[in-house]
């Protein structure tokens, strides 16, 4: 079982040599055992904790993997070892020391941690703050800046969040339908967005990060389209901040709501006689993850076609008809997924006379009703 | 493997006779019930915390709609009676065949039966008139947590209630003797635990104040 | 070598597919628990592959989103509930009697009937692929409200009557091991005589009596949810959606230890046979698997410091503290070979891999513990990474060493050892190349569960590197299948005590006759088969309270040896 004395020497130099292959190649890896550099105060305190445990840990993995390979290798059977080697059933000492150091080591951690975590996870008292709402929804991120009374001073449907640099950021979060979670690496934090209950967090974005864009992305699974429910952090100056909430505050007061906005030349429907086969289709239309056509109809018992127009770019929808007006109910015709902005031709079977919900499969919140008669 | 040694490898040599019932303690088919009624407990725990959950989570407790309408009276209350009874009836059976008494033993296990038929029958009853006064599953949280929890200790009534009904059919085969009654223990033991367990659920359902 | 007179009982391969199909025999039951969850882990294994091989570059290449969602929930859940604990189980079925000298199992039907659920579970849960709208997609925790009906389809439900139905299962044979433990042992078997692996069975089996019971109500009020108009975990209806995580974690997380106690049992029973030591701090390591396996139920919230609705310290501190009895472990098995005599058969090899992994796996689990880490590593690829150094680097590494260190007792025959160090060398290279670079893919951002990343994320290499090493370790089971396969047909004729052990199972035929002993040898240690192969005077010390009897050997069973069936 051991190895003749050559091969083992020249075993050595094998491992020599991959040893210094690993250092130089450890020496230009060594960043991605680290997290992105923070880019909030909070981060930064994370961050500081991270290199604390990833330190103690390094030390721990590597002394007690040395300790295993040492052991490995000094202890192997030779030729010799006929009798049995000491028959050592343990000793009460060195197990105390073994329980005692780690339990020192793990609770040096928690309260470095407890510390760490009572700078991160605190409500500022500063008393310039920015006050912004993430809505989080199947796979949308939108986002409304709000006075300090919590009132909607407007909302912006692109996934991008704009905030002050070097001010404190009140960010409270929202669902409306699974869990998502709100997560941007450089912040390296991430916190869930739970239906049926207000998570906040407070940060403070490092002033010279100013002009930056920051990437976050939803962190807990929400069903299909998870990979794409992307959004922006952009970080601007305080006063680049205040133009930007000033701007949309007038925007918003200038211009009514956008679905009301947008909705009245597609909501009608069509005659009755439309959509049928080789007639003209009925148009539904969907924008800002709501079906701007709320209500159609159709002759009963007669083919028809419906025109689905998908005007969110890059955000998923389709028509799913079902047998009753329940969303649970089974569906009846169940359309291609696709992202906008695009349209399709769906051929929908003849149907009995009667009411009929029809949804996103992408995104059930999103439902209508078509009419048979 | 030089090593072993053949003076000593003789050693004292002890015939494994297989040890159904170890000298002794707890029998095999107790202890398993023991354990069983150990998983069954931590199971309505689960239901339990979702309850009381679900419960401080609403603003009012009972909701408005449902205020009055779970009555203790006609069918809960004594439907409560027979079941903490008939847990005193199982035991008498129990008592009964440790003596060795097969027939007083019949007799007992025969009530409880009874009163745990009874219960159900009660229990059925109740959710009829809940159900007419429009007390249903899907009637909010309150409605889901009351049929859940309630549906479930009644699954457990029903399954005593076979275990009971085994256990009478064999008794009046004459298949339980002084020595030989595990299945009475056992079966006396799950009658007792769907017993307590109700008694937790009444206290819950019915004695403890809304807020 | 034979320490028995025994004749080899008939070889239990060759007899009838009736008998297998209704036997009570542990040994049997305990072999259809290894092969049913080889099976499961293949299937899941390919599984991993589709997952794999999508995220190799960026883009949608072979799956679209819904079906990759698909894969990894089934992933998991064949892994989980199908492979670990089922095959953790089917060696404790297998070993358990054995090790504590009983003819079988406490409850033989009921045994049988434990693992008849599984296949039936199994396939209950992978017909969610037939149906029109697919298997369950929610991962393997089906966070509500995702697997509320309005955004899951039937596959859903298949799931969870699947995982009940495995539940139960679990439960039945963790009472049954119960029992059998508590009441079965031999004459002189006392407690703190017992193998390892059977106390980490013990161990596991109270844990699983006590979590998985609470996994089945939570499953059945989301059964209630989806499809009788249940109000418990859709916040659109009143219901909660943070007391279905409360609820699944506090079993899943103590399934955790489910999954890993009973690995480190035999771990534990490998590494001494293979040094010619005992176990170092044999009572030590008792009361951690114990200290583990209590501290494992106030550790749940620690998959939650990302909700915001959970008492930070206290999880952050029992996650720490549990820790503590995991280093001891690992501390006891290093001291177990110091001064030892290794020799490196394949069951050894694979108990130093796990040894290597698993210590990865311990330490970067520690990063999580500290919530504001663990604020930026939830649910990235970093948990991805330590799930799997635990589970796979450990869970399985430890099912593989006791896959190599049984077979000779299940089949009579040996493995072949060169086709073993391959299958150990493709898979500890596979292993690590998968799952290292998830670390760096979960601190460079890169969440759990996407189908899909950009191009522009710089995430890559590491993906591609990550795949290459899933498709390793898919190729690192090729040598193992074949050595199956030749080996029961014409490997080495084992014998007893192939590898000099020390706990009971060796001390009858391999394979063992029915009711697998005709007679014991004296128990007087934790490692009787040890002492009668060099007499209690081969360096081992004495175990203090019972005298070695001075009358003639022989008792009769009318006298049974000191301390027999002591009670806790």
């Amino acid at each position: 079982m051991p190895m003749p004395g050559v091969t083992r020497s020249r075993a050595a130099a094998v491992v020599a040599l991959m040893l210094v292959a690993v250092a130089l190649g450890a020496c230009q890896a060594v960043d991605s055992f680290y997290p992105p550099a923070a880019v909030t105060r909070q981060g930064v305190a994370t961050r500081d904790l991270y290199d604390i445990v990833f330190a103690l840990a390094a030390i721990v993995f590597v002394v007690v993997e040395a300790l295993i390979v040492y052991t490995v290798v000094r202890y192997r059977r030779r030729p010799t070892d006929i009798e049995l080697p000491p028959q050592i059933h343990g000793n009460n000492l060195v197990e105390v020391v073994w329980t005692v150091i780690p339990t020192i080591i793990v609770g040096i951690l928690f309260v470095l941690s407890w510390q760490v975590l009572n700078t991160v996870d605190a409500r500022s008292a500063e008393p310039q703050q920015a006050y912004v709402r993430a809505t989080a929804a199947r796979f949308q991120w939108t986002f409304q800046y709000l006075d300090k009374d919590g009132k909607v001073l407007f909302e912006s449907l692109a996934p991008e969040l704009t905030v002050p640099a070097g001010e404190n950021v009140h960010l409270t979060l929202q669902s409306k339908d699974v869990t998502h979670s709100f997560y941007v690496p450089q912040f390296l934090f991430k916190r869930d967005v739970i239906p049926g209950r207000e998570n906040w967090f407070d940060f403070t974005i490092d002033p010279q990060d100013a002009g930056q864009t920051f990437r976050g992305q939803c962190a807990q699974l929400c069903g299909t389209y998870h990979a794409s429910m992307i959004f922006s952090v952009k970080a601007v100056t305080p006063a680049e901040y205040d133009a930007f909430i000033a701007k949309g505050t007038a925007d918003a007061q200038s211009t009514p709501a956008p679905s009301s906005a947008t909705s009245p030349g597609a909501s009608a429907g069509g005659p009755p006689a439309s959509g049928v086969s080789g007639g003209p289709p009925i148009v539904v239309t969907a924008q800002n993850i709501v079906f701007t056509t709320q209500s159609i109809e159709a002759p009963a018992n007669a083919p028809f076609t419906i025109q689905f127009e998908n005007q969110d770019a890059g955000i998923p929808h389709n028509v799913v008809i079902h047998g009753g007006t329940s969303i649970t109910d089974p569906p009846l015709f169940d359309g291609e997924i696709f992202s906008g902005a695009d349209s399709r031709l769906y051929p929908i079977p003849a149907l009995p006379a009667g009411t009929y919900l029809f949804s996103c499969k992408v995104h059930p919140n999103m439902t209508g009703t078509l009419t048979v008669k | 493997m030089s090593a072993s040694n053949p003076s000593l490898s003789q050693g004292s040599i002890v015939h494994a006779e297989p040890v159904p019932h170890a000298r002794g303690g707890i029998s095999n088919p107790i202890l398993g019930m023991l354990l069983f009624i150990t998983s069954e407990i931590m199971f309505f725990a689960g239901l339990f915390a979702a309850y009381f959950n679900v419960r401080a989570n609403a603003p009012v407790w009972p909701p408005d709609e449902f205020v009055g309408k779970v009555h203790i009276l006609p069918f809960v209350g004594p439907a409560t009676v027979l079941l903490i009874v008939s847990s005193f009836t199982c035991q008498v059976g129990v008592r009964a065949i440790r003596r060795g008494d097969r027939t007083a033993m019949n007799r007992a296990i025969g009530v409880t039966l009874a009163l745990g038929i009874t219960f159900l029958v009660m229990q059925f009853i109740d959710y009829l008139s809940l159900y007419a006064d429009g007390i249903r599953l899907d009637s909010g949280t309150f409605g889901s947590t009351y049929y859940t929890l309630t549906g479930f200790h009644g699954a457990h009534v029903l399954a005593g209630v076979i275990m009971l009904s085994v256990v009478l059919y064999r008794g009046s085969a004459g298949q339980f003797s002084e020595r030989h009654h595990d299945a009475v223990e056992a079966t006396s033991l799950y009658w007792h635990f769907v017993d307590v367990v109700w008694i937790a659920l009444f206290s819950t359902l019915y004695l403890l104040p809304g807020h | 070598m034979a320490t028995t007179a025994l004749r080899p009982a008939v070889p239990v391969i060759r007899t009838g597919l009736y008998e297998w199909l209704t036997t009570t025999d542990h040994k049997k039951i305990g072999m259809m628990y290894v092969v049913n969850s080889f099976i499961f882990f293949f299937l899941g294994g390919l599984l991993a592959l589709g997952v794999r091989s999508e995220l190799a570059m960026p883009g949608i290449q072979f799956f679209k989103e819904a079906e990759y969602n698909q894969l990894f929930t089934m992933h998991a859940s064949l892994m989980l509930f199908l492979f670990v604990i089922p095959m953790l189980a089917g060696f404790g079925n297998y070993v358990v009697p054995l090790q504590i000298g009983a003819p079988d199992m406490a409850f033989p039907r009921i045994n049988a009937l434990s693992f008849w659920m599984l296949p039936l579970g199994g396939v209950l849960m992978l017909s969610g692929f037939l149906t029109g709208s697919g298997a369950a997609a929610n991962g393997w925790t089906s966070y509500s409200p995702l697997a509320q009906a309005k955004y899951s389809g039937i596959g859903t439900d298949l799931w969870v009557l699947a995982v009940l139905l495995i539940g139960t299962s679990s439960i039945l044979g963790a009472i049954n091991f119960l029992v059998t433990i508590f009441k079965m042992r031999a004459p002189g078997m006392t407690m703190f005589r017992l193998p390892i692996v059977t106390w980490t069975v013990l161990v596991t089996s109270v844990l699983v009596l006590l979590a998985t019971p609470v996994l089945a109500s939570a499953l059945i009020m989301l059964f209630i949810d989806r499809n009788y108009g249940g109000h418990f975990f859709d916040p659109a209806v009143g219901g909660n959606a943070v007391l279905w995580q409360n609820i699944f974690w506090f079993y899943s997380h103590p399934a955790v230890y489910i999954m890993i106690l009973p690995a480190m049992g035999i771990i534990s029973e490998v590494l001494p046979v293979f040094s010619r030591k005992p176990l170092f701090g044999y009572k030590a390591f008792v009361f951690a698997t114990a200290a583990i396996g209590a501290l494992g139920f106030s550790v749940w919230a620690h998959h939650m410091f990302t909700t915001g609705a959970v008492y930070l310290p206290f999880f952050s501190l029992m996650t720490f503290l549990i820790a503590v009895p995991t280093g001891v472990k690992m501390f006891n098995w290093i001291a177990t070979m110091w001064r030892g005599q290794l020799t490196f058969s394949t069951p050894m090899i694979f108990a130093l891999g796990f040894l290597a992994e698993f210590l990865i796996g311990g330490i970067n689990g520690a990063f999580s513990a500290s919530v504001p880490v663990d604020f930026a590593l939830h649910d990235t690829y970093w948990i991805v990474a330590h799930i799997h150094y635990v589970l796979f680097g450990g869970s399985v590494f430890g099912v593989f060493a006791g896959i190599y260190y049984w077979f000779p007792k299940m089949t009579g025959r040996m493995l072949n050892e060169t086709l073993g160090k391959v299958h150990f060398v493709l898979m500890f290279v596979g292993t690590n190349l998968t799952f290292f670079p998830m670390h760096q893919l979960g601190l460079a951002g890169m969440p759990r569960r996407i189908a899909d990343y950009s191009s522009t994320a710089g995430w890559t290499d590491l993906n591609l590197v990550a795949t290459i090493g899933a498709f390793t370790i898919a190729f690192s089971m090729l040598p193992f299948l074949w050595n199956v396969f030749v080996s029961l047909r014409s490997g080495e004729i084992a014998g007893d005590d192939p590898w000099e052990a020390n706990t009971l199972e060796w001390a009858t035929t391999s394979p063992p006759p029915p009711y697998n002993f005709d007679h014991l040898p004296d128990i007087r240690s934790e490692r009787p088969v040890f002492d009668l192969r060099h007499g209690l005077t081969g360096g081992h010390r004495l175990a203090p309270p019972p005298a070695p009897p001075t009358t003639p050997p022989s008792p009769t069973p009318s006298e049974p040896a000191p301390n027999v069936l002591v009670e806790a």
